[in-house]
Order: structure tokens, then C-alpha cells, then sequence
């Protein structure tokens, strides 16, 4: 020990340095994201913030926006079309999300340890509806929700006459055929129906992922003490699960509060029955650029940022501690 | 270890888990039923890019392939320079995977190993920039586009996302959860630097997320419609969503077309797909480090 | 082609030196390819100095990405098409060039266009921001076969909607939809009768009119359709429509004139033959959709020249007009056009009838009305109410009185 603390100068410059770069390294190491932030990030932030204190029709070019205080906010505290959007992407994201989590935990854990063969191919089909391009998804469910040729309503149809099954079915007849994506009661379902379908399976993925860092051997002690598949899952997969559901949750969060390719699909970018179908990003984006009050736009933005902060908040503030935690 | 070791090994924990034939029979019964599910809209994209416009609406829709592929491709190539579309996306998609992958990790793995001064209020930051809904931000970013002079470049595209919080959230988890901290010791006593320990020690362990997180960035890149929409403005610098978007008029979409141009772009993700979920497969196989 | 080579002639004596190598940039899109393809050359030809590029979208990002580029203020192509569903949202001042101003003075060009349609360019405060190009007067097909085995006559089918639904109960008995949405029968009804001088959802002064006995009467009719069976419940562009129409499963269609084009060339070419074309029911005189050429505001003054000659030569011009109706389909929005040989051909997928002439008839006859930058937004919340009234069996009265409340709320900030 004291013969480094009296070696040469060199070395002593060199802990030195080393302990500098040690104290420097994490700071360097997330520098991209605020260089890049404080380039790309920073003014859109402070451009919307400024406009939603504007009125401003975005075509008569950036000179004519004029300052109207909060009267932006106001005036959506009292419109019907904003709250219909707020509960109606509340009740989607809570309909479509939970589900996901659901079925991709288990399915994620049968694809690791249930099954020896065919992993591979069951996950990539899982995977599928999140590459599979909004156009085939559209036509598709079209052909499945359609009033008169319908798969759906083909199907009821002939459950309701077909005579082996017109006992059980035949109370239907009168109320057919359903109109599944004019009615504004099922407008909602069918979205969450498309939503968990289009991302359960990317859910799996990132299990899948999260169930890699779970060392083998635990499992393989646990199966010598006798436990049973369940108990494993229980007691090995979700507690060491917890910081990929912590992220996967999150993401949903955040996702499905922004929802808009899916209900525009499916109302054919209107909203459907009664605005139904409307979520506040769909809000958002036909305010600002249908309708042309950016201003108004821009205080809806900020609105749903609120919500989805607050959503974020709570759930980071029941689940963080576990779900930031450390592996030691 | 040789192939027969570990059938065998597999087969004597089936055993002793009790698990029975007809409870395995029910789960893969289950697990294709879903599969199904899913592979069918999938698999009809296809079907439909080799019909015509009117067969495509047809009832009952055609469930098989048909004869017109060639027909739909002729007819794209006519109205796009479709290669150079394609190319223009892979480009960007790549630089764009790259450049996140090394970013993300990075700064993920710096949340994940180190305590520093405001790591908590600058992680709280990058998750607080995730829930800033994006559609508004499209007149700001053209603004700024423009005024980098970088109006109908590629790098207009893939350079602003490349260090996302996705990304570094996605790693930060997953690191977290793979790596101990010994390792970090261990790299130091040897004398690593830290950049070193980051590239050495924990890229290889992360390899599985790293993958995930290269897979999720390509398709989100691949698929990104509104940012290519408003800064290029050049048919041969398009990209493949947007170029697609190009023949969707106002009533006489030639739909054979778009859909055999659909099928055509989803191919690159098919490929990313399965390189990426072979890393995550097999690193559920291997079971990951030892803790 | 006489009158081209005199336009000529004049673009060459008085302006060829001023127009030094100018290039500008036209903004369309997908439908109107094939046609820019087929004349632009021509265009080419009478101003050789300058040069065209084109910019060609989809549909919607057409006009989405239009809008980007007016609230920048820079990457607007020099010349743009605008759909008449579109136009409303360009109105307000500044985005457009006013074409009633000098250097344009394009009022003197007024006659050469169906008045309707140049109304529909211009704006309450009297600014001409766009010039027609094509039409789509409102027209009614039919089935024959349908008609026949109803025993009814065209006539006596149109003589009002109170007829038209009686001949739906009719077909009700034949196992056959009289149409596939009952929502078209409302969108054709709140444009007909519109007092001359007001807009569609707009009265002069800016007061929406949403809960007027207009539309009132609009949505009963619908609702009466609906209630007792009478439509198919299918909404337009969705496969279930163009399987109605080819197995014939409505009878009727409500639509523009261009939806013969569509039928005859993918929606259901098979039933060719089978079809008539009428004025709609009660002597309504509607438009259903059209297109126009505008300059944005911020096209450089050293281009104005340039796309100002392209816009003309584009609506101005009856060979290209024509042209236009040849390759893509788009009714002319000069009667100066309707007397050329075309229009009197006999259409075999209509049965042999020279459908054009109704057509050309139909369009002379629609009365202008005025086109409100609120139009969008009304008839948005104008839709939105059809469905509750349609889907949900919500109170006529009830439905519109909220519809009138919903669109003051926006219009009166």
C-alpha cells in the first residue's frame, strides 16, 4: 500500500484520471439523449406550449397566431366532443390493455418452459399482426364486421335458422343482421378487440426477452424440490418478471393513451356512431389539421400529456420500487 | 453441450414435473388456436397482393393465391421507382437500428449500473419526453429540418430518434435484470475502462434485449409514415410507406398494387424478425448467465 | 386546337422573354396522374421555358401535408389541386392567392364554368381562391332489372322522396334494398333547396342552420328509410358496398356522375347493361364532389406567371377539359365542352343511354351556394348526428338541436 502512494507521479495522475472518467462515464454515456433531446425535443415542447395560448389556423402561415390567454383550455373544459374522447380512450386502453398483459405473460412463460418444439414459429406468428400492414388489417375486419356479407353475422345467421341449432340461436333471428361497427356500443369493443390482437404478441416478445435474463438454474433446483409448473411461474417467473412488466406496462400506458391508426381504421377516420370511436389523439389531430384550430390543437396535446402523466405517476409510484429494482 | 445430452436432460425434467401428454396436447392445442388467429390477416395480405382490384372485393373474398401478382407488380414498377423505395427505407431503418442499439444501450446501461448525481430526476426526464404526444410536433420538426438544411435527406429521419427513450428504458430494464454488479468490479480491478466494461462485459449479456430493442426500432423505423411524409419531397427519395401512399387516390385505388407493394415491404421485417427472435430464443434456451 | 395555338402565339410574342427558365412544381393527387401524364406535355410545348415538376400524393396527405406546408410558409408546390370536400379548409385568407386580383383577374373567366362550381371556389368575401376543373353533378342510378319487376317507371320513381320510398316498400316485397345508406338520402336533401345566397350549413350571416326545417325534413326522410327496413346499412368504399352492387342487392344509388366509371371498370363490371342513370328524386339539383386548380399564397412572385398560365391552361382550355374527361373520368366544369361529340355517345354500360347529356343538363342547373370555412367541422357534427339519429335511434330534433349547439360553440370563437 505505501509503495503506490509513494510510486511515481505517472501513476498517481493516471488513478487519477481513472477515477475521473469513472465519475464522468455515466454522464457521457447518456449525453446523446439530452443532445439530442435539446436539438430535436425542445423546441416542438416549446412551440406547443406557446401555441396552446393561441388562436391560430395553421394555413394562414406562422405570422397570424394571436394570443388568447387560456381561453383555449376553457372552452375545452366545457365541449362535449373532448370528454366523449377522454373516456373513450380511458375505456379502450383499459379494455384492450389488461388483456394483453394477460394472456403475454402466461403465453410467454408456456413458450419457454411448456413446450419443446415449435417455439420459434408460435412466436413469430404471435408477432405477426404487429408487422402486418394497416391496409390488410382494415380489409380484413371489414369482411368480419360487415352488415350484410359479414363473417360474424353470416355465422349468426345461420346458428339462428340452421335447424340442429335454432333452439339455442333462434332468439337472434329478430335482431339480425347487427350492424357491428355502426352501433356506438360496439364500436368501443371492436377497437380493443383490434388493439389486443395487433400487440399481445409484441407483449410476448419482450417477455420472451425478460424470461432470457432468468437463469435456468433456478428452475432446475425448483423441479428437484418438486414444485410444480404453476408454482414455478409464481414464484420464479413473475417476481424476476417484474422489471419487464414494469417497462411492457409502462409502454402500454403510454401507447394505448395515444391510440389512433386502430379506432381510425375501423370508423373510417370519423369516430364512429355518436363519436364513440374517438380517442383524444384522433381529437387531436382532427382539431389541428381538419379542422384547423392548432391553437386549440396544441391545448388538447397538452391536456392528454397531463393524463397520461398522471396515469404514469401512479403507476410508477405503486409498482416502481420493485419494478426499477436492481438483479442484486 | 452435444445434442443428445440435453434431449435427455429435457426429457428427465419432463418427467419428473409429472407434466402429462394430454395436458401438453391441450396447451399446444391452445397455443395454435391463437397462432391461427393471428397468421390468418397476415397470410391473406399476401393472397390478396397476387389478385386484381375487383377480385380483391369479391364475395366470398379469395382465400387462395391468384394469377395476377405479376400483373400488380408491373403496374407498381410503372408508378414508383419501388427498388429505390425499398432501398431508401432499409437505409434509414438501419442506420437508424444501429445507431439506437449502441445509444440506447449505452445510456440504459448507465441507469442501470451506476449512481450519479440527478440519475433519478434525468431518468424521470427521458420517461417524461415518451408521453409528449407527437402529432403537434410535426410543424416544429419541419422547422427545424429546414433549418439544419436537411430537407430531403434520409438522415432528416433516422437522426432525431436515435437515442430514444424507448430504447434506453427498454435496455436500463435489462440490464438491470441481467447483469450483477461483481461484473462491474471484476472489469475494474482488471483495469477496464468503463467504456470498456459497457462493450466487453455487458454487451454480451444484453445481446437478447439488444436484439429485441434492433428488431422494435427497424419496424417502428420501416413502418414510420408522418416524419418521411413532410421532409422529403422527392419521388426517388421516398420512402416505401410513403411511396405506397402515393396510389391511394381519392376512389380509384389500384389495390392489387398497393397490396403487392405491402407484401413486397414486409418481407425486410419477416428477415429482421427471425434473426432477432433466433437471439431471444436461444438465449431462453441458454438460460442467460449465472447469477 | 385552334385557340391553343392562339394562346400560343400570344404566350410567345408577350411573355417568352420574361419567362427566363422558370420551374414550378404542381401538387396533385393519385387520380390525376394520368392525366397530367397525357397533357402536361402540351403544356411544355406553348411555354418551352418553363419547367413542370410534379409532386403526387395520396389522397388524404395530399391535403394534410398542404396544410404543413402553408402553416411553415415554405414547400407548397407552386400550382395544387384541391377536392371540393377539401376546399372549405383553404378558404380562410392568406393560404390561397386571390385570384379576383390583378395580375389574374380571373372573374373574367366566370362564364366559361357552371355556375355552381365557381361559386363553390370562391369565398363569402367574395375571393375567387380557386378555379373549377371538374364536376360531379348528383345523379340517381337505378337498377332496370329491379324497376322492371316492380312494375314502377323511372318517373314515376322520382317524382319526390315521398315516391322514391314508396317504391323502397315496393322492392321490400322483392326480397331488395332500395340503397345501401340511408345517410345518403339526408346528405342529398340538406343540398337541395339550400336559399340561394346562403352556404350548405351556413346562412349568410355565418349562422349555422343545422336545426332548420331543411335539415330537419333531411334527416326524417332518412330516418323514415331506415326504420322500416328499407336500406342495406352499408357504408360507402367498403367491400360490402361493391358486393351490393354487383349481385344487385339495392336498387338505387345516390351519387355523383363519376360513380358509373368506377362501377363500369372494377367496382361491377359484370352487371353492365343493368344500369340507368336519372335526376334524383323531387327534381334535386345537387353536386357530389369535384376539383379544383388554386396558387398558395406563398408561391414566389417570380413563379406567379408561370403557374398562373398552368392553371389556365388546365381549366380553361375545352380540349384538355375533354382530355381530362377521357383519361380520368372528370365531368367538365365548362358547358363550353358539352356540345362535343362525346357527350351525346351512348353508354353501354347504362343500356345504350347518352347519360352525359342529363349530366351536362343536371350541372348547368345547380344553384350556387357559398362555401364556409366552417363547413368541415359542420358537416362532421352533421354526420355525427345522422348516426345517432340512423344507429341509435335518437330524436330527430333532439340529434340536430345538439348538432346546432356543437357547431355555434366553434363558430362563435
Amino acid at each position: 500500500m505505501a509503495r503506490t502512494t509513494t510510486s511515481t507521479p505517472q501513476l498517481s495522475w493516471n488513478i487519477r484520471l481513472n477515477k475521473l472518467q469513472r465519475r464522468v462515464a455515466p454522464y457521457v454515456f447518456i449525453s446523446p439523449f439530452f443532445i439530442l433531446f435539446a436539438v430535436f425535443g425542445l423546441f416542438p415542447i416549446v412551440f406547443s406550449m406557446y401555441l396552446s395560448l393561441q388562436e391560430w389556423n395553421p394555413i394562414q402561415g406562422l405570422g397570424t397566431m394571436r394570443y388568447i390567454g387560456l381561453e383555449n383550455y376553457t372552452w375545452l373544459m366545457g365541449d362535449p366532443w373532448f370528454w366523449r374522447s377522454i373516456t373513450n380512450t380511458l375505456w379502450i386502453a383499459f379494455a384492450s390493455g389488461i388483456p394483453q398483459h394477460l394472456v403475454a405473460i402466461p403465453l410467454a412463460f408456456a413458450l419457454s418452459r411448456g413446450i419443446q418444439s415449435f417455439r420459434h414459429p408460435l412466436t413469430a406468428a404471435y408477432f405477426l399482426p404487429y408487422i402486418t400492414s394497416a391496409v390488410a388489417i382494415a380489409l380484413v375486419f371489414q369482411t368480419i364486421f360487415g352488415t350484410q356479407f359479414g363473417v360474424l353475422n353470416q355465422t349468426l345467421q345461420y346458428l339462428a335458422t340452421a335447424p340442429w341449432s335454432a333452439w339455442l340461436f333462434g332468439g337472434l333471428a329478430d335482431s339480425l343482421p347487427v350492424n357491428w361497427l355502426g352501433r356506438a356500443p360496439n364500436i368501443k369493443p371492436a377497437i380493443s378487440l383490434l388493439v389486443w390482437w395487433q400487440f399481445f404478441g409484441f407483449n410476448v416478445v419482450l417477455y420472451a426477452a425478460g424470461l432470457a435474463t432468468i437463469p435456468k438454474d433456478y428452475y432446475e433446483a425448483a423441479q428437484i424440490d418438486g414444485a410444480s409448473g404453476r408454482q414455478s411461474f409464481f414464484h420464479i417467473t413473475l417476481p424476476l418478471l417484474r422489471p419487464m412488466i414494469f417497462f411492457a406496462v409502462t409502454f402500454t400506458i403510454i401507447g394505448n393513451l395515444q391510440l389512433f391508426d386502430q379506432p381510425f381504421i375501423l370508423t373510417d377516420g370519423t369516430g364512429g356512431t355518436g363519436q364513440a370511436g374517438m380517442t383524444v389523439a384522433m381529437y387531436l389531430y382532427r382539431t389541428g389539421f381538419e379542422w384547423l384550430e392548432m391553437g386549440t390543437a396544441a391545448a388538447i396535446s397538452w391536456l392528454l400529456f397531463l393524463l397520461i402523466g398522471t396515469l404514469t405517476v401512479i403507476h410508477f409510484f405503486f409498482f416502481g420500487r420493485s419494478g426499477l429494482e436492481r438483479r442484486d | 453441450m452435444s445434442l443428445p445430452a440435453s434431449t435427455l436432460r429435457s426429457a428427465k425434467r419432463d418427467e419428473r414435473s409429472g407434466r402429462s401428454p394430454v395436458g401438453q396436447f391441450f396447451l399446444y392445442l391452445a397455443l395454435i388456436a391463437l397462432a391461427l388467429l393471428t397468421l390468418f390477416p397476415f397470410y391473406w395480405m399476401f393472397v390478396l397482393s397476387t389478385h386484381s382490384q375487383s377480385a380483391i372485393f369479391s364475395a366470398p373474398p379469395p382465400l387462395w393465391f391468384g394469377e395476377f401478382l405479376e400483373r400488380n407488380f408491373t403496374a407498381l414498377q410503372a408508378r414508383l421507382p419501388i427498388l429505390r423505395n425499398i432501398w431508401n427505407s432499409l437505409y434509414i431503418a438501419l442506420m437508424a437500428t444501429v445507431a439506437t442499439m449502441f445509444f440506447a444501450s449505452l445510456a440504459g446501461f448507465a441507469f442501470a449500473m451506476y449512481d450519479f448525481r440527478f440519475k433519478r430526476p434525468l431518468f424521470a426526464f427521458v420517461i417524461g419526453s415518451l408521453m409528449i404526444p407527437p402529432l403537434l410536433g410535426i410543424i416544429p420538426y419541419y422547422l427545424i429540418i429546414q433549418f439544419l438544411g436537411w430537407l430531403d435527406t434520409p438522415r432528416a429521419i433516422w437522426v432525431p430518434g436515435m437515442a430514444g427513450a424507448f430504447g434506453i428504458f427498454l435496455m436500463r430494464q435489462y440490464v438491470a435484470s441481467s447483469m450483477p454488479r461483481e461484473l462491474m468490479d471484476a472489469g475494474r480491478i482488471d483495469g477496464a475502462s468503463e467504456f470498456r466494461i459497457y462493450w466487453n462485459i455487458a454487451l454480451p449479456i444484453i445481446r437478447p434485449g439488444l436484439a429485441t430493442l434492433g428488431m422494435l426500432t427497424f419496424i417502428g423505423q420501416w413502418n414510420n409514415f408522418l416524419g418521411p411524409l413532410v421532409v422529403l419531397s422527392s419521388r426517388e427519395n421516398y420512402t416505401i410507406p410513403v411511396a405506397l401512399r402515393t396510389l391511394q387516390g381519392q376512389a380509384a385505388t389500384d389495390w392489387g398494387a398497393v397490396l403487392t407493394g405491402t407484401a413486397l415491404a414486409v418481407l425486410p421485417l419477416l428477415i429482421i424478425f427471425v434473426l432477432a427472435s433466433r437471439q431471444v430464443i436461444e438465449g431462453l434456451v441458454a438460460g442467460s448467465v449465472k447469477g | 386546337m385552334k385557340k391553343i395555338l392562339a394562346l400560343a402565339l400570344a404566350a410567345s410574342l408577350l411573355a417568352g422573354a420574361a419567362l427566363a427558365n422558370t420551374t414550378i412544381t404542381i401538387g396533385f393527387f393519385d387520380d390525376f396522374e394520368s392525366h397530367l401524364n397525357n397533357v402536361l406535355p402540351q403544356f411544355q410545348e406553348l411555354y418551352p421555358d418553363v419547367t413542370v415538376e410534379t409532386r403526387m400524393l395520396g389522397f388524404g396527405d395530399h391535403h394534410d401535408l398542404l396544410v404543413t406546408n402553408l402553416a411553415t410558409g415554405t414547400g407548397a408546390p407552386d400550382v395544387v389541386v384541391l377536392e371540393l370536400g377539401f376546399i372549405a379548409r383553404f378558404v380562410a385568407e392568406g393560404g390561397l392567392k386571390d385570384l379576383s386580383e390583378a395580375p389574374f383577374n380571373a372573374d373574367e373567366y366566370e362564364d366559361l364554368f357552371v355556375d355552381y362550381a365557381w361559386a363553390q371556389g370562391r369565398t363569402p368575401d367574395g375571393r375567387q381562391v380557386a378555379i373549377p376543373t371538374d364536376i360531379a353533378p348528383g345523379t340517381m342510378f337505378y337498377r332496370r332489372d329491379h324497376l322492371e319487376a316492380s312494375g314502377w317507371t323511372i318517373e314515376e320513381v322520382t317524382e319526390s322522396f315521398d315516391s322514391f320510398i314508396e317504391y323502397g316498400r315496393e322492392l321490400q316485397g322483392h326480397g331488395v334494398f332500395l340503397i345501401a345508406d340511408a345517410g345518403s338520402v339526408a346528405e342529398a336533401l340538406i343540398r337541395a333547396n339550400v336559399p340561394a345566397g346562403d352556404g350548405i350549413y351556413f346562412d349568410a350571416d355565418g349562422v349555422p342552420q343545422l336545426n332548420s326545417e331543411r335539415f330537419l325534413e333531411a334527416a326524417r326522410m332518412a330516418q323514415i328509410v331506415r326504420e322500416e327496413g328499407l336500406d342495406a346499412q352499408i357504408g360507402a368504399w367498403s367491400s360490402e358496398w361493391f358486393e351490393a352492387f354487383s349481385q344487385g342487392t339495392t336498387a338505387v344509388e345516390l351519387s355523383g356522375a363519376w360513380l358509373q366509371g368506377h362501377l363500369q371498370n372494377w367496382m361491377a363490371p359484370e352487371t353492365s347493361g343493368l344500369w340507368g342513370a336519372s335526376e334524383m328524386p323531387g327534381n334535386t339539383l345537387v353536386s357530389w364532389g369535384g376539383s379544383f386548380w388554386a396558387i398558395p399564397g406563398q408561391t414566389p412572385e417570380a413563379n406567379l406567371e408561370a403557374a398562373w398560365n398552368l392553371v389556365r391552361f388546365l381549366t380553361t382550355e375545352p380540349e384538355i377539359q375533354l382530355a381530362a374527361f377521357r383519361t380520368m373520368n372528370a365531368f367538365p366544369a365548362m358547358p363550353a365542352t358539352y356540345d362535343d361529340p362525346m357527350f351525346e355517345e351512348e353508354l353501354e354500360f347504362l343500356a345504350g343511354q347518352p347519360a352525359r347529356l342529363l349530366w351536362a343538363s343536371i350541372a348547368e342547373r345547380i344553384p350556387g351556394v357559398l362555401t364556409f370555412a366552417g363547413d368541415m367541422i359542420a358537416e362532421e357534427i352533421f354526420g355525427s348526428a345522422m348516426g345517432e339519429i340512423l344507429n341509435e335511434g335518437r330524436d330527430v330534433q333532439a340529434a340536430l338541436d345538439e348538432a346546432q349547439m356543437l357547431v355555434e360553440r366553434r363558430v362563435r370563437r
